[in-house]
């Protein structure tokens, strides 16, 4: 039985590093156990491998792109069997059946797709739903947003924020960790205090002024909304804390609309 | 920014909302160069970020205002027309500018919507209107999305130069028939509308395409095509006049979107308009018959069999309802677009259909794990291991059971 214990989070590049010897040494999926350093459970088999004898010859193994994209999502997931169930996934591409991905309601298919998925979702939705504040820093605007994902999102819309923003100096804060991104170079920092974030911004009452505005109080959908913008997201969205209000006066402000188109 | 602002943009969003598009549609990938010092923004392929949602359901993705709401047209229909007694405003194109970006820069947005009164004449406001799209582009290095709502009867020129700047141009048609509009909005001329959207099509059609006979790219034009809207219910015009009239707009004016927005009182309503706002499912019910004209290659007859859409029934199950005789259908053989007809299965399921059933049989199982409506699929379709009870399809119950408790969710969208 060999343990592999990855040491950091969402663990990407370990996990391929690891997987890549592993492949070489033929270790079966079954004969590995997968851990992170923060859950790092005693073997119940008492028996670990230490050394790992260099592999002899590599074969090269070519693993369809779109499998690996799924393990690029698959493996941001905060599920701890993540890490097992890629190399299970890669183990069976290999040895069974190079086409298994197409095959949709295979188990360990499905639960890729189902994490792949979920880290997907989870990711658009800090892209969505994010808001930058400003602020004053060595005399140049600062954009700082607090932003607290599923998973582990940052890593995957990384590209997405440095591409849009480009020319903007940003700091994104998660609890894990945050970016720092001053136009030209990205800085990573583990576990970044949320405190620097602001509590204001100067455009914020605009937002806010819109938001209040653009919405039809004749057509209330209270559960379309929250099927796309459910609660737990509500608190860094400075515009949510309208939502009760405007559900509140729309039967009043619908009325009036009425009652005012019948003045005739 | 001072508070007068703030005033202008309670009036002129307000005055907005009642446009039903409010998603980005796509328009190709663009961000700013390695050595672009000041651009923003990006467009990332795909259809845009809804960036919130309000509690009408509707997302919000585009900083959706009008420019100014004085307009010297009367349509029926429209709080802005000439004849209401509702508080104007106008927006200069420096702080429409710097609107968008502010919003854009804290990720409130992808772009701007803007739409306008018509305010001194067509092309004077359609200038200004080209010029707020040109100073985000040239100005400020904008990438993101601009939708703008061109002014019927404007100059060609200049139409065609807020193509330069646009992601979209739209016209809205508002009224499928003359008819209607003679009588809604007297001042609109729905032959102008329709050569103003061929013109704008073939420009865009000639911006398309790789590289001119010079070995250069053309610019940019519009590469998210145009769209249009209708109002639903404030005229008599029946759901065959209106999806009629939206065939057209796709197969002639090549549109990428048609907008339904069910009648709902305004305020300070004019005479003509009916009192009571159209019922939300039937502008749900055309969106779904437009889907299935689009993406489904169903016809405008099987579509809508009377006059006007099944209100109980989603328009492709009430279609199944009345060709029973060509179901159950094997989900292992059938090709893809007559799998596209089974009520129940969507376009990306038909897909991983056709994708699984290269590899294996499907068996009920395998549906089960896709987590397919099964109830509703039942009696439409036969598997390795299944096929429907001769009665399910016979039965005279059988429209019951598929009646809906409670109404549809709208589009989002």
């Amino acid at each position: 039985m060999r343990t592999i214990t990855i040491t950091s989070v969402p663990g990407y590049n370990e996990w391929r590093i690891a997987s890549r010897e592993c492949l070489a040494q033929s270790i079966p999926p079954e004969n590995i156990i997968w851990q992170s350093s923060e859950s790092i459970q005693d073997d119940l088999f008492g028996h670990t491998e230490e050394v790992m004898p260099a592999p002899k010859e590599q074969v090269k193994h070519s693993i369809p792109k779109s499998v690996l994209m799924l393990f690029k999502y698959a493996l941001c997931h905060q599920d701890a069997s993540r890490f097992a169930l890629c190399y299970r996934v890669l183990w069976r591409v290999i040895f069974e059946n190079k086409n298994l991905i197409q095959l949709k309601t295979d188990e360990d298919i499905l639960q890729l797709n189902t994490l792949a998925k979920a880290v997907k979702r989870d990711a658009y939705k800090m892209s969505a739903f994010l808001r930058f504040r400003e602020v004053a820093l060595d005399g140049q605007e600062h954009f700082i947003a607090w932003y607290e994902p599923e998973h582990f999102s940052l890593e995957v819309k990384l590209d997405f924020f440095q591409t849009r923003f480009k020319n903007m100096r940003w700091s994104i804060l998660t609890p894990y960790r945050a970016a720092h991104w001053d136009t030209e170079k990205l800085v990573l920092e583990d576990n970044p205090d949320p405190s620097v974030c602001p509590d204001e911004d100067r455009i914020e009452k605009y937002w806010l002024t819109y938001y209040t505005n653009i919405f039809n109080p004749a057509r209330i959908k209270k559960s379309a909304m929250l099927s796309s913008m459910p609660k737990k997201y509500w608190k860094n969205m400075p515009e949510t804390a309208l939502i009760d209000d405007m559900i509140r006066n729309s039967d009043a402000r619908a009325r009036k609309m009425i009652t005012d188109g019948n003045k005739r | 920014m001072h508070d007068k602002l703030i005033q202008k943009l309670e009036i002129l969003s307000d005055a907005a909302k009642y446009d039903a598009s409010c998603a980005s549609g796509t328009a190709g990938k663009r961000k700013a160069g390695k050595t672009d010092k000041t651009g923003i923004g990006s467009l990332t392929g795909g259809t845009g970020i809804c960036h919130s949602f309000t509690p009408d359901g509707r997302c919000v993705s585009l900083l959706k205002i009008l420019m100014t709401n004085y307009c010297i047209y009367d349509c029926h229909y429209c709080i802005n027309r000439v004849s209401s007694s509702v508080q104007r405003a106008r927006f200069t194109v420096k702080e429409t500018v710097e609107l968008t970006l502010n919003f854009y820069k804290r990720n409130y947005i992808e772009g701007l919507f803007l739409s306008s009164g018509i305010v001194g004449s067509p092309d004077l406001t359609m200038e200004s209107m080209v010029r707020i799209a040109k100073s985000l582009r040239i100005d400020h290095g904008f990438k993101g999305y601009i939708h703008l709502k061109t002014i019927p009867n404007a100059s060609p020129e200049l139409q065609a130069e807020a193509g330069l700047y646009a992601d979209r141009l739209s016209i809205n048609v508002e009224m499928p028939t003359q008819l209607s509009l003679n009588k809604y909005a007297p001042e609109k001329d729905l032959g102008a509308i329709h050569s103003s959207m061929n013109t704008l099509k073939d420009k865009i059609a000639e911006h398309k395409v790789d590289k001119t006979h010079t070995g250069k790219r053309p610019p940019r034009f519009a590469p998210g095509g145009q769209s249009t809207q209708m109002i639903i219910g404030a005229d008599g015009s029946n759901d065959k006049v209106i999806l009629g009239a939206s065939v057209q707009l796709y197969s002639q004016q090549k549109l990428r979107r048609v907008y339904y927005s069910a009648f709902s009182p305004i305020p300070d309503a004019s005479e003509v308009l009916p009192l009571k706002p159209a019922p939300l499912v039937r502008e749900h019910r055309l969106y779904q018959a437009d889907w299935l004209l689009r993406f489904y290659g169903f016809t405008l007859d099987e579509i809508v069999h009377d006059d006007m859409l099944d209100m109980d029934h989603d328009p492709k199950l009430a279609w199944a309802l009345r060709n029973r005789h060509v179901f159950p259908i094997d989900l292992n053989k059938a090709d893809k677009l007559m799998l596209l007809r089974v009520p129940g299965l969507g376009a990306r399921t038909v897909q991983k259909i056709l994708a699984i059933r290269r590899y294996t049989k499907l068996s009920w199982m395998d549906l089960t794990k896709m987590r397919l409506p099964l109830q509703k699929l039942k009696p439409f379709i036969t598997v390795s291991d299944y096929s429907p009870a001769i009665h399910l399809l016979d039965g005279n119950n059988f429209e019951l059971q598929f009646k809906q408790p409670k109404q549809f969710e709208l589009f989002g969208a």
